[in-house]
């Protein structure tokens, strides 16, 4: 019995691997543009966080006014670049700066405008 | 069983091999059929291990002793609970449950990997399958658990005594586990290096996986620590035993990781340091299976014998050389174009934490290899005992403690003069007030004093924390807890670390506590007399034995009274006298105030097939001290020999336990997504790329 399980794993086993060669469906490498744009896409999600965290840390006074507004600035910026990168093969220009113009007042309406001073770090 | 079992192993070998060469011919000739190929042979390899497993399991099962390892590890008498524990008592079995696992880790994190890592996951499915190849290697021939025996004995030698107990179902699994699991961000950033994606796109996976590794890794020491404590009967928990120290190594630089990579999250920075980082703590977990399984050193932890070393110290090599020659040859691409703009921020914290765990490591490092040079060199056996990782890694772990306080205070970039003052000055004040309030009370030992007040400091810091975050949400409108939760679930990482920080502090109080101010006696007591140790009496009442096939058990029945020292003041002058701190009454002795607070029953076991003793020890645990009494003999005249400690703070070591996993669960819990793109149009996938 054990010899017969054993063997039956090892036909399992190469039908398995052999599968893609034999099989119906044409397998090929994931195209460099799709990695770019998961890549970018990717980048862009880090972006916000990052504008999430530094707005938990201005709210909870770990940055300064001034520093939470260049930061926020800067990452925006970068969000945006990104996002007119990955739009930029499959939308016009006015599309793209429509999308872009969205995206920064979502951005806007989401992170908290400062409340309180915050004479912190 | 045991033919399933060597077919599935060799299977398996094939498969690992298949995978590994696969992968990397089609990524070079860019072939996906032979990539998806080899991807799917090393998802086939978790199949083939666990049909190996669990013919394993049936063979202790069904106590098949034709098979060594079951003769060698199980006996009809074993509880058939320990059939799990029984698996990994020796080299063989542990062997097959690390590859288990590793296939398991491999396939979970290679079948869940993000597509933007595509161009490296050939290189990165490479890699495992040649860590399978090793493990599946050894296990096919050199190791093997199936090896049949010549004359089928009637009946086994059994289990390891010292492995029977609560804490081995899960101490063993979880530190082979978690040294394993470091292999899986080592495989990923290694793949990623190699394909030349040299970006921060292997930071989440490297991140998860690490933290994975690191908490696995950590409850797993901490459940050795119980286990030591309760029975190995000296009175301790951790030793600085070689093997324990290899598996605190890679955790002090997982934890050095996982604090730098928040801050190549959060600046783009120290990308080159925290390969670096990763390279270390993965050759250091290939130094533990070397050490662990490859039986260098005579440990209680090592529980058997082992012809391996050689072999495993080839492999722990060739790791090295791997992974630091990958290292130099990436690393001019991983410099990052960013600088620390100032000593008086996190990033600059984070540096000076990693140096003083890499420091620790170091020191750890050299008292494991000291004694295998001086062995190897000199012929010489030498052994490092705790004094030396006391006196040395104490100041630098303390070091880490202060750190932990003034971290999360530093903002990024950099603080200035006067908010380093508004923020330091409350966890200050409550440091040295609990100093002040400590020597007011009559404490000794300055550094134990000294080691409370940081203690405070970092836990005030930490309530700083959350009372600045908590109070300015609780303005704009939400309840006190709802304040507190949206803190907290706002930023899980870094909020889930502080409650791995508080549990840090737990266990730190547990450590100034037990090593600082225990107390100690012993002595021999016939029945009705009594031990008495600060204001506590042991009285021996009773006693009892059994007589198995495995084992002679002995245990003690003891009473515990708490006792007013002004009763015995005369007694206590005179013990104080004698230089001890503890003394014996007789039966008619003790005084009537004196008040039962707990029945104890400390046992003691000797196992001849294995000449070893066991013991569980008694012990009464409070949050305040443990009482802990450890039944050394019980002499051929009737008398019982104890000895007893007082653990002050010895329930703050396991009560961490709990608030370390829930720190680690809530670090890791993923975030939900920040922002949804706002899609006119869905961006065109890539239906047919597959790898």
């Amino acid at each position: 019995m054990p010899i017969i399980l054993g063997t039956l794993l090892a036909l399992v086993s190469v039908a398995v691997i052999a599968y893609p060669f034999f099989g119906s469906k044409r397998y090929r490498m994931v195209s460099e543009s799709f990695v770019t744009r998961e890549k970018l896409r990717a980048e862009r999600l880090r972006i916000y966080r990052k504008i999430s965290d530094i707005d938990a840390d201005f709210t909870s006074g770990d940055l300064t006014e001034v520093d939470y507004l260049q930061q926020r600035d800067v990452l925006r910026i970068s969000a945006a670049e990104i996002l007119r990168e990955e739009s930029g093969a499959h939308s016009s220009d006015s599309e793209r700066d429509e999308e872009l113009e969205k995206e920064i007042s979502r951005l806007r309406d989401q992170t908290a405008q400062p409340r309180e001073g915050g004479d912190t770090l | 069983m045991a033919d399933l079992g060597v077919m599935a192993l060799l299977l398996g070998l094939a498969l690992s091999a298949y995978s590994a060469v696969g992968a990397v011919v089609g990524e070079k000739m860019r072939m996906a059929e032979l990539v998806v190929s080899a991807r799917r042979a090393l998802y086939m390899t978790t199949l083939t291990v666990t049909i190996a497993s669990g013919a394993l399991i049936t063979a202790f099962v069904r106590n098949d002793f034709s098979i060594k390892y079951v003769a060698d590890h199980s006996n009809t008498l074993m509880d058939r609970a320990f059939v799990w524990v029984a698996f990994y008592a020796g080299n063989e079995g542990s062997l097959l449950y690390i590859l288990l696992t590793l296939s398991i880790i491999s396939t979970l994190a290679v079948w869940f990997a993000p597509k933007r890592l595509a161009r490296s996951m050939p290189w990165t499915i490479a890699i495992l399958a040649v860590i399978q190849l090793f493990y599946f290697g050894v296990l096919t021939f050199v190791a093997s658990p199936f090896e049949l025996l010549d004359s089928v004995p009637v009946d086994g030698r059994g289990i390891n005594p010292l492995l029977t107990h609560p804490g081995m179902f899960s101490h063993p699994p979880l530190l082979m586990g978690g040294l394993i699991a470091i292999t899986i961000p080592f495989a990923f950033v290694s793949g990623a290096l190699i394909a030349g994606n040299y970006g921060d796109d292997w930071i989440d996976v490297a991140r998860v996986s690490a933290i994975l590794a690191w908490g696995v890794l950590g409850t797993g020491m901490l459940l050795g620590a119980w286990w030591a404590y309760t029975i190995l009967g000296w009175g301790g928990y951790w030793a600085w035993d070689p093997i324990e120290n290899v598996a605190l190594m890679p955790w002090l630089v997982l934890t050095a990781f996982i604090h730098s990579i928040m801050v190549q999250k959060r600046r783009g920075m120290f990308r080159m340091w925290n390969v670096a980082l990763l390279n270390i703590a993965f050759v250091l977990a290939q130094l533990g299976m070397f050490i662990n399984r490859g039986g260098p050193v005579v440990s209680v932890h090592s529980f058997a014998a082992s012809t391996l070393g050689i072999i495993f110290l080839t492999f722990m090599l060739a790791s090295l050389v791997f992974a630091f020659a990958l290292f130099l040859w990436r690393m001019p691409q991983l410099k990052s174009d960013r600088v620390m703009e100032s000593f008086m921020s996190r990033e600059a914290s984070f540096l000076v934490n990693n140096f003083l765990f890499l420091a620790v490591m170091a020191v750890t490092l050299w008292g494991v290899l000291f004694p295998l040079f001086s062995d190897f060199a000199r012929d010489v056996s030498v052994s490092v005992s705790a004094p030396y990782f006391d006196r040395a890694n104490g100041p630098i772990l303390l070091g880490i403690v202060v750190m932990m306080g003034i971290g999360p205070l530093l903002p990024w970039r950099k603080a200035s003069a006067r908010s380093m003052k508004q923020w330091f000055i409350w966890p200050t004040a409550v440091g040295v007030l609990t100093i002040v309030v400590l020597v007011a009370l009559g404490m000794q030992r300055p550094v134990a004093i000294f080691a409370f007040g940081v203690v405070a400091f970092v836990a005030a810091s930490i309530s700083e924390e959350w009372w600045r975050g908590t109070a300015a949400r609780h303005r704009t409108g939400d309840n006190w807890p709802m304040a507190w939760w949206r803190l907290v679930n706002g930023n899980r990482p870094r909020h889930g670390g502080y409650i791995v920080h508080l549990s840090i502090l737990m266990l730190g109080l547990g450590i100034i506590g037990t090593n600082f101010y225990q107390q100690r006696t012993d002595g021999a007591l016939e029945l009705g007399e009594s031990l008495v140790l600060d204001n506590y009496r042991i009285e021996y009442v009773g006693n009892g034995d059994s007589s198995r096939p495995d084992r002679i058990a002995q245990w003690a029945e003891m009473s515990v009274y708490r006792i007013d020292p002004d009763d015995y003041s005369t007694e206590i002058e005179f013990a104080r006298s004698q230089g001890s701190s503890g003394f014996t009454l007789e039966e008619s002795q003790p005084r009537p105030n004196d008040e039962l607070i707990s029945q104890i029953q400390p046992w003691h076991g000797f196992y001849p097939d294995f000449n070893m003793a066991s013991v569980r020890s008694g012990i009464r645990s409070t949050i305040v001290e443990d009482l802990y009494v450890i039944p050394r003999d019980f002499l051929s005249d009737g008398r019982v020999s104890l000895a007893v400690s007082i653990n002050p703070l010895a329930w703050w070591l396991w009560a961490s336990g709990p608030f370390f996993i829930l720190g680690t669960m809530v670090a890791l819990w993923p975030q939900a997504a920040v922002e949804r793109r706002p899609t006119r149009r869905k961006i065109p996938d890539d239906p047919e790329g597959d790898i």
